[in-house]
Order: structure tokens, then sequence, then C-alpha cells
């Protein structure tokens, strides 16, 4: 699917938000249609982190609308955007290394029976998810603190899918794995994308990129550079866009 | 515990693979060795029901304020005004018993104690939102508080000393009357047990049913039945001291069933609500708590406001016993209380802590005090070894926690 | 030059000023050492009621604990005018270099409750160890053998250790002849009640109950071994000391659950104190204070000129003294003590 054919699953018109003055975003506009891997590309500070805190409700913007099917929505707070089918798995690893597998994969959305929480259910509903992924966790009661970064990886996106996400913003998801983990995830990535979850994916690795990515959008000092079709544009050209900002002199570039 | 780390440590292997957790069966082995130690000492004193007794209601004040520290502590924060706040509130409910509500009625004693607790909240609730909210440091927070609160405790009466309180609201320090009797005990007892049994079995049932990994069955008759066991050894202590006057068994302390019961209930929050789950989620990654949309700030303001509740607690024991309000009454409490909190096993860097071992941490020190007030031992020498045992639980954790991280 | 003159000038008027004043009215500063103990106000009030009385002007300044502050006080003190000092040491050590420098202007000094060992300082309080004696002459008469149980005060108080001191000065001759037997002391850290209670408990427990009487150092540890005793239906059966006086105390006393208290009336040290720094100011030697003797008990032995008040027993038969003094009222005394067994005061 592209956007080319419908209405995008998610999109945002002219966001702005400003830190103490300073422009973190300026009139950010991108959009992402069911079953597309957008790859969000740009130097640290491009405004890439800031964007997806506020596609998560992590933080409000100062001005500027979110849609999701065309309907505008106000992502208040992390549990509003999940409420929306909007899941995030950070970069830094959003678990809480004290509490086991199971624990994190319910965080914030615990299952309970008669007000107290359902332990058991919780514990099975993990394995169910974790099966799927083909992840194989012998012990979903240990705190996840000992686990490899793969296997981190791999319960906060079995989160995502557990709540059936249909939009998944990725921040790095495969900088802290080794190369057999990184396959294990874009494998899971491309598996999700044929689900028709929406992808955003953030990522220094341009090849990732290229190899998973329906499509870019480049960002610098707050602003959109431009988005291509990955099948259309070269790595070089995009590395000139991240770099210079500059824009390809091809009309290869998307909404 | 879910929350206490395991490790990799051969013995604890070994008691981990038996579902038990290595913290505590040290910490009941250590104490277990300490009584014992004492008991030699002290010529055979000290296992007596007499002296058990007197230890468990000793134990009661930090007892009842520990399990709040742990969380106070797991979620990265520090309560320095516990002890201050203690005074406080056992000044003002001295003051409500000897003035508002003087008659030697259930009912006046128990409006005393609403209100102290509802002041203690009150003073937690206001902490809690300064931190939360301002974003203060707890540290800095509650060390005004502590300075605050203790003046608040001299300012209520001028320093005068207010006795004594009325025999209704004395029950609660577990003096001569305060205590429930041989029957009453065999029947708390007896009610524990059949909840013990209850809840053991069924958790194993259910666990069984859904093909979940259980203990194996000998295993969990072993640790049920020590359970039972130690239930009914305990409501036979309580019994075998007699009351002075009737020669009739004096039976559990109030106090003592105040403190077992917050512990049960903490251990119940900790275990099976989303409060006690969060608590430890905001310990262990405070951003994972706020991203997964947990509303950080109002746990924060719920964890000092359970702490200020819980410190009006051990307020209404401690004015209860003493049968007096008076302006210096928990001064240090609070470094006892997070003493007794770290022995357990709670990590002052947040995320790591246990009710259960808190729990025992609380009666270790306790015991300790005990002991050596009953060798007689000069005050000084009792500050070294409590200080010295502090340094060394801390020091064997941060040595197994080194042995792990190679 | 000009600024130099000016200066002078002004020297030379507030040299004028003060030795005008001194001529004309005695100017009496005192240095308190931490003003927010509730006691010192009730000195105060005393001081400052009796200089009125003797047409003297009454300066102050608060140390709050600390003995850097307590050192530019005594200075600021001199220099608002003070012709007489009255020091309430935070500490006795490092408060004499302000008494060395009053002594070099001439400026008489009152050591007042605790005591300062320079000779240029006149010591004026409560005989301590005499209190310590008072309290175990008081159990001596109602329990003169048995077992004896010590609740003694802070082990940072040195006023904890004289306690004790005069404590085994009047019960030694018991002891050596095996008639009293010291069946435990502990000192009591920050004289905290609730761990008199814990360690009055321990007490208990090691001698079975048997303990006959117990000499406690002040009101509020008393109240903590009561409630200890209480517990173990004691409570009434074991006679037990006191100090201070404390309203809780007197009750207890009226109650005849402790049996008695020693009294020090801060009002007559306050009184006396005022008395003695107006005589020096006008010129009346340090011996020749009325009253006056000497005192070498300090840690160092020096020789001081000293006035001891005389502290006041106060058990069940005299209640009614503080009830005349105004120290406490009769329903406080009283409360909830009704009956035959009530004291004099009571009825």
């Amino acid at each position: 699917m592209s956007l080319a054919t419908g209405v995008p699953l998610i999109e945002t018109r002219g966001i702005f938000k400003s830190f103490g003055g300073i422009h973190a975003l300026e009139n950010v506009s991108v959009a992402l249609a069911p079953g597309e891997v957008l790859g969000l590309l740009g130097h640290n500070g491009a405004g890439k982190s800031t964007l997806i805190k506020m596609l998560s409700g992590a933080y409000t913007a100062d001005a500027g609308q979110i849609l999701m099917n065309g309907q505008e929505v106000r992502l208040t707070s992390p549990r509003t955007a999940q409420n929306l089918g909007i899941e995030t798995i950070y970069q830094n690893l959003a678990l809480a290394d004290n509490l086991d597998v199971a624990a994190n994969i319910f965080l914030g959305r615990e299952l309970l029976r008669g007000g107290v929480l359902d332990e058991d259910t919780m514990e099975l509903e993990s394995r169910k998810v974790l099966d799927r992924l083909k992840v194989n966790l012998p012990d979903l009661k240990k705190p996840v603190f000992n686990l490899s970064g793969g296997q981190r990886q791999c319960i906060a996106i079995s989160r995502a899918i557990y709540f059936k996400a249909k939009v998944l913003i990725m921040d790095e998801p495969t900088a802290a794995l080794g190369p057999q983990e990184t396959a294990q995830v874009n494998e899971l990535i491309l598996s999700l994308r044929q689900e028709g979850v929406g992808i955003f994916l953030i990522s220094h690795d341009l090849h990732d990129v290229f190899d998973l990515a329906d499509r870019v959008t480049v960002m610098k000092n707050g602003k959109v550079v431009g988005s291509a079709l990955t099948s259309q544009i070269s790595q070089d050209e995009v590395l000139e866009m991240i770099i210079a900002g500059k824009l390809p002199r091809r009309e290869v570039l998307t909404p | 515990m879910q929350s206490v780390k395991s490790t990799a440590a051969p013995p604890r292997r070994l008691l981990a693979s038996l579902g038990l957790d290595a913290r505590l069966v040290f910490m009941v082995a250590a104490i277990a060795g300490i009584w014992i130690v004492f008991h030699v000492l002290t010529g055979g004193i000290f296992l007596t029901a007499r002296n058990l007794w007197n230890l468990s209601v000793q134990t009661a004040s930090v007892g009842v304020m520990v399990s709040g520290m742990v969380l106070i502590i797991v979620m990265r924060n520090i309560d320095l005004s516990i002890g201050s706040i203690l005074g406080f509130t056992g000044m003002f409910m001295a003051v409500v018993n000897t003035q508002l509500f003087s008659q030697n009625t259930w009912w006046a004693a128990l409006l005393t104690l609403l209100l102290g607790l509802l002041l203690g909240v009150l003073v937690g609730v206001i902490q809690g939102t300064w931190i939360a909210v301002l974003g203060v440091p707890s540290f800095i927070v509650t060390l005004g508080g502590l300075l605050i609160f203790r003046g608040g405790a001299w300012l209520l009466t001028s320093g005068q000393t207010v006795a004594p309180l009325s025999e209704s609201f004395q029950i609660l320090g577990g003096g001569l009357n305060g205590s429930i009797g041989g029957l009453w005990s065999w029947f708390v007892g007896a009610a524990i047990m059949v909840a013990i049994l209850w809840a053991d079995v069924r958790v194993y049932q259910q666990r069984a049913r859904r093909g979940l990994p259980n203990r194996s069955v000998a295993l969990q008759a072993l640790l049920t039945g020590a359970s039972l066991l130690l239930v009914l050894a305990f409501v036979l202590v309580m019994n075998s001291y007699a009351d002075p006057r009737s020669g009739l068994p004096r039976g559990m302390p109030v106090p003592v069933l105040l403190m077992l019961g917050v512990t049960a209930i903490m251990m119940w929050v900790v275990r099976a609500t989303r409060f006690g789950r969060y608590v430890f989620a905001y310990g262990g990654n405070p951003e994972a708590a706020r991203l997964a949309g947990i509303n950080t700030r109002r746990l924060t303001i719920m964890v000092f406001g359970l702490m200020g509740l819980l410190a009006a607690l051990a307020g209404a024991i401690q004015s209860a016993r003493l049968n007096a309000g008076t302006n210096s009454t928990g001064t240090l409490a609070e470094l006892s209380v997070i003493a007794a909190a770290v022995i357990g096993g709670t990590s002052l860097s947040g995320g790591t802590g246990s009710i259960p071992g808190a729990f025992l941490g609380a009666i270790l020190m306790a015991s300790l005090i005990n002991g050596m007030l009953l060798l007689d031992l000069p005050s000084a020498w009792q500050n070294v070894v409590q200080g010295l045992v502090l340094m060394l639980a801390v020091t064997l954790d941060v040595l197994v926690q080194q042995r792990r991280a190679k | 030059m000009k600024r130099l003159g000016i200066l002078s000038a002004v020297l030379g008027l507030s040299l004028l000023a003060s030795s005008a004043t001194a001529q004309k009215q005695v100017v009496v500063g005192v240095s308190w050492s931490n003003f927010q103990e509730e006691r010192w106000k009730t000195d105060e009030a005393a001081i400052k009621a009796q200089l009125t009385k003797l047409g003297a002007k009454y300066l102050s300044a608060d140390a709050q604990s600390s003995n850097e502050k307590q050192l530019s006080d005594i200075e600021s003190l001199v220099t608002r005018g003070a012709t007489v000092l009255i020091v309430l040491a935070q500490d006795s050590e490092a408060v004499l270099p302000a008494i060395s420098k009053a002594k070099a202007d001439g400026i008489p000094v009152v050591s007042y409750d605790r005591l300062i060992e320079d000779p240029w300082a006149f010591y004026i309080s409560f005989d301590n160890k005499e209190v310590g004696r008072l309290q175990a002459r008081m159990i001596l008469g109602v329990k003169p053998k048995g077992n004896y149980a010590f609740v003694k005060g802070s082990p940072s108080d040195p006023n904890a250790a004289l306690l004790y001191a005069g404590q085994l000065e009047v019960l030694d001759k018991a002891i050596k002849s095996g008639a009293i037997k010291n069946v435990g002391n502990q000192f009591t850290e920050g004289w905290k009640p609730e761990v008199a209670q814990t360690n009055m408990e321990q007490i208990l427990t090691a001698n079975q109950n048997k303990v006959d009487a117990v000499v406690a150092s002040n009101d509020g540890t008393a109240g903590g071994a009561v409630a200890a005793l209480a517990s173990v239906g004691l409570a009434g059966k074991v006679p037990i000391s006191g100090q201070d006086a404390d309203k809780a105390a007197l009750n207890r006393i009226a109650r005849g659950l402790q049996t008695g208290t020693v009294w020090k009336d801060s009002r007559t040290l306050g009184t006396e104190a005022a008395k003695i720094a107006v005589q020096l100011a006008n010129g009346a030697k340090l011996s020749a204070v009325a009253g006056s003797s000497t005192f070498n008990g300090g840690p160092k032995k020096v020789t001081v000129n000293s006035i001891l008040l005389k502290p006041v027993v106060i058990t069940k038969s005299n209640l009614g003294t503080l009830i005349t003094a105004k120290w406490a009222t009769k329903a406080e005394i009283c409360n909830g003590v009704t009956g035959t067994a009530a004291p004099a005061a009571c009825k």
C-alpha cells in the first residue's frame, strides 16, 4: 500500500514545538500509510526524537494537527496514544529492569481480575505472544535485567503486538543488537508490515533503512527536508539530504 | 519476591531452583543465629516467652513504618521526616485524647486514632506533592519536614509532656490491657493458618490447571507446613506470657497485630495491585514508567501519603505504649527505619526492595538492641554494634552484586 | 585625615556615652546558648523582673547553639554597653576566650547554670550532684534495701554523669554492705522516654521483675520507666524518682505512680543571678557576694566563687507548694485523682 491510494493511517500537519525558545520542530508534516515502513532520517538534533515523542503522546505540540485515518486526534498522554493503537519502542529500551517479562509486556495495562493483578493470565498471554514471535524465554517470572539486548527488544516489540498496534514507532530498534539479533528484529518488522501495521523506523544505519523501508523522510534542524520512495532514490542522495539539507534534482519526492 | 534480584552464586541458585528467596532465607538464618547467641549469653533469658513478647512489641513501631519506607526507597526517594511525623502526630493524638476525646471509651480512642492518621496522611501528601509537582528532591523536602514537624511537636504544647492517656487508647500500645488474650489469639492464629492454607492451595491448583510452572508438591507442602508451624509457634509463645494480675495468657499484643496486619497488606499491595507494580516499575526505570502511561506524580504523592499514614500509626503505638505524648518521641526513628529497610535488601539506588525482607530487618535490629540491653551493655557499644551490622549487611550485598557483574 | 578625625570623634563620644551609663545605670548583657528551649524563657522573665526592680537595663543575645556565635554575641553585648555579663555557656571550654576578653575590659561575668572554669566568672547554678543525692535519698527512704535499677540521663550530657555520681554517693554504703544491689544501669540516649521504657523493660526481663526500686534521673525518663513497670503490673509498687517537676510527673506523684521529683525553680536561679550581676557591676568583689562560697568540682578543678542553690524534693506530701508557687495548677496536678488515697494537695 502507499499514500497515493488512500487516506494516511497517521499524519501530522504543520507541527511546531519549541523548548525554551529553541525550535525543535518547525512546520513538520509527515504521513504514513497502513502497511508502510517509513524511514525517519536525520542527524542527532534534527527533530526525529521530538517528533516521535509527539506521536507517542509524551509531548504535546505547540501548534499543528495530528490525524489518524483522516480524523484529528489529541495525543495528550502516552496512555491516549496507546489507546489509539500507537505503540512506541524506544531506543533506550523502555523496560523496567527489575520487573519480570510478563510485567514488562503488560506495564501500564495490567490485566486485572477482581481489581487484583491477574498474574497467571498475564504470564500465559505473554507466553503466547512470545511464541508467535518465536522468542524463546524459559522463565517469564525472572526479572529482565539479565536478558540479552535482542531478547529485551523482542519483549518491547511483543508488548506492541499484544496490544494490537496500528502504528509502530521504532527508535533505533537494532542499535544495541548483534548481527543475528538484528536480523531477527528486521524479519519481525517485515512480517508486521505484512499484517498492515504502519511503522516509523528511526535508524542511523542507511543500509537497514533501505532494506526495510518503503519510503524515507529526512529531517534537518527541526524541519522536513523531503520524502522519497527508497526504490527511486540512491543512498548518496539521501546522505546529501541529511548532511546538507539539499534536495535531489530529480522528481522523486513524495508528499 | 519478584523484586529481589536473583543471582548466579551457587547456593543462591540452589535456593532459587527451590523457588525460595535466598536473601530471606539468609536473614532468617541470621536472626536465628543472633537469638541463639543471645540466649546463651544471657543465661537462658532471651528465648523466653516474656522476652519474645517484649521483643515483638519493641519491633512494632519500626515494623509498622518500614514497609512504607521500602516503597519510598524503591521509588528512588527517601523520607527523613518520619521520626518527626511520628512525634508530631503522636503528640497531636495525645492532645486530642486528653482534651477533645478524653472519655475512656473505644470510640473516643478510635476517633483520636483516625484524626491522627488523617493528619499523618495530610502531612505525607503535602510533602509528596512538593516533591512530585515542584520537583524538589525528596531528601531536601523531608529534611525540611524533619525540622518542621519536630518543631511542630514542640509547639503543640510548648514542650510539655501530655499524660496520661485514656485506658482505651493505651490498648494500642500493648501495655497491661493492650493484648487480645489467649482465646482470641487462638482465633486469630487459626484464621491466619486457614488463610495461608487456602491461598497456597488455590494458587498451586490454579497454576497447575493452566499449565504454569510450579514447585514440586513435596516442597510446597514443606513450605506451607513451615508457615503454619511458625504461626502456631507465635501463638503459643504469645500465650505463654501471663498477665501478672490474673495469671491468664496475655496473647498477641495489639501493636504487634497492627504490625503484622500492615506487613501482610503491604506484601499484598506490592504483589497484587497496580499501585505496587507501578512503584517498582518506576524504581526500575522512571522513564519507562512514564512512557507506559503511568501517572508518576500521583504515584509519588500516594507513596508519601502512605508513609505519613504509617508514621502516624507508629506515633499512635508509641504514645499509647509510653502512655504520654512527648515532643522528643521518635527522634532518629527515621534512621532505624531506613537501616531496617536496607538490611532487608532495599537498595538506595531504587527499584529493589522487599517487604518481608524489611520486616525481618526490623526484627533483626530490634533483637540486637533487646539482647544487648539484657546483657546490660553500655549504650555506646549498642550503637557501635548496630552501625557495624548495618555496614556488614550492605557490604555483603555489594559483594554479591559485584560478583554477579563479573 | 578627615576620616580619622570623625572616627576618633565617634570613638570619643561612645566612650563618653558608655562611661556616662556606667555611672548612671547597670546594663546587664545576657548571652543565651539556645533560647529555643522552653525553660530559658522562664529564666529570662525572672531575670528581667528582678533587673527592673533594681533599676538595671537588660540586653540579650541568642547563640543558637553555636560556640562561634556566642563569642561574637558576648563582644557585641559589650559594644552595646553591657557593664556586666550573664553567660549561659553553650560549651564551657569554647567560651573561655570571651571570658578572658571581658576580664581585660574589666567587665564582670556570671556563669549561669553551666560552669565556666575561670576564676573571673561567678558561678550560679543548682547543685546537680545534690539533685542526684536527693533522688537517691528519696528512694532510699522508702526502700532501704533490695535491687536498684538506674535510669541514667543522656550519655552526651555531663549533668547525667554528675547526677549518677550524686546518686551513688548516697547509696555507696548500702551497696558495699550488700543491702542494695545495682541490677541495671543504662544511659538514656537523648533523655528520650521511649528509650528509657525499652531499657526498663529489658532490665525487668533480665531480673525476672525482681527490681525493688528505680532511680530515674529526670521525669521524662521516669515516665518511660513507669510505663514499663505498668506493663508488668508493677506501677505504683516500685518506688521511682525524677527531676524537673514536669506536670505529667506531678500528676503521677499525685496518682501514686512516682515517689517524687526534684524541683529546681529556675525563677529563683534567674532572680539570684540578676541580683549578683548588679552587685558585681556596682563594684562588689566576687568573694564579697552575699552567700557566696567556693566551688572546685568541675572537670579541671578550677576554684571559682559560686552560689549553688538547693533543689527542693517534691513528694506526695508537699505537692501543694508547687500550687502555691504557681508552678502548676491544682487541675494539672490532680487530674483524675480522687478518693481517699488522694494527696492533701488534691483534697
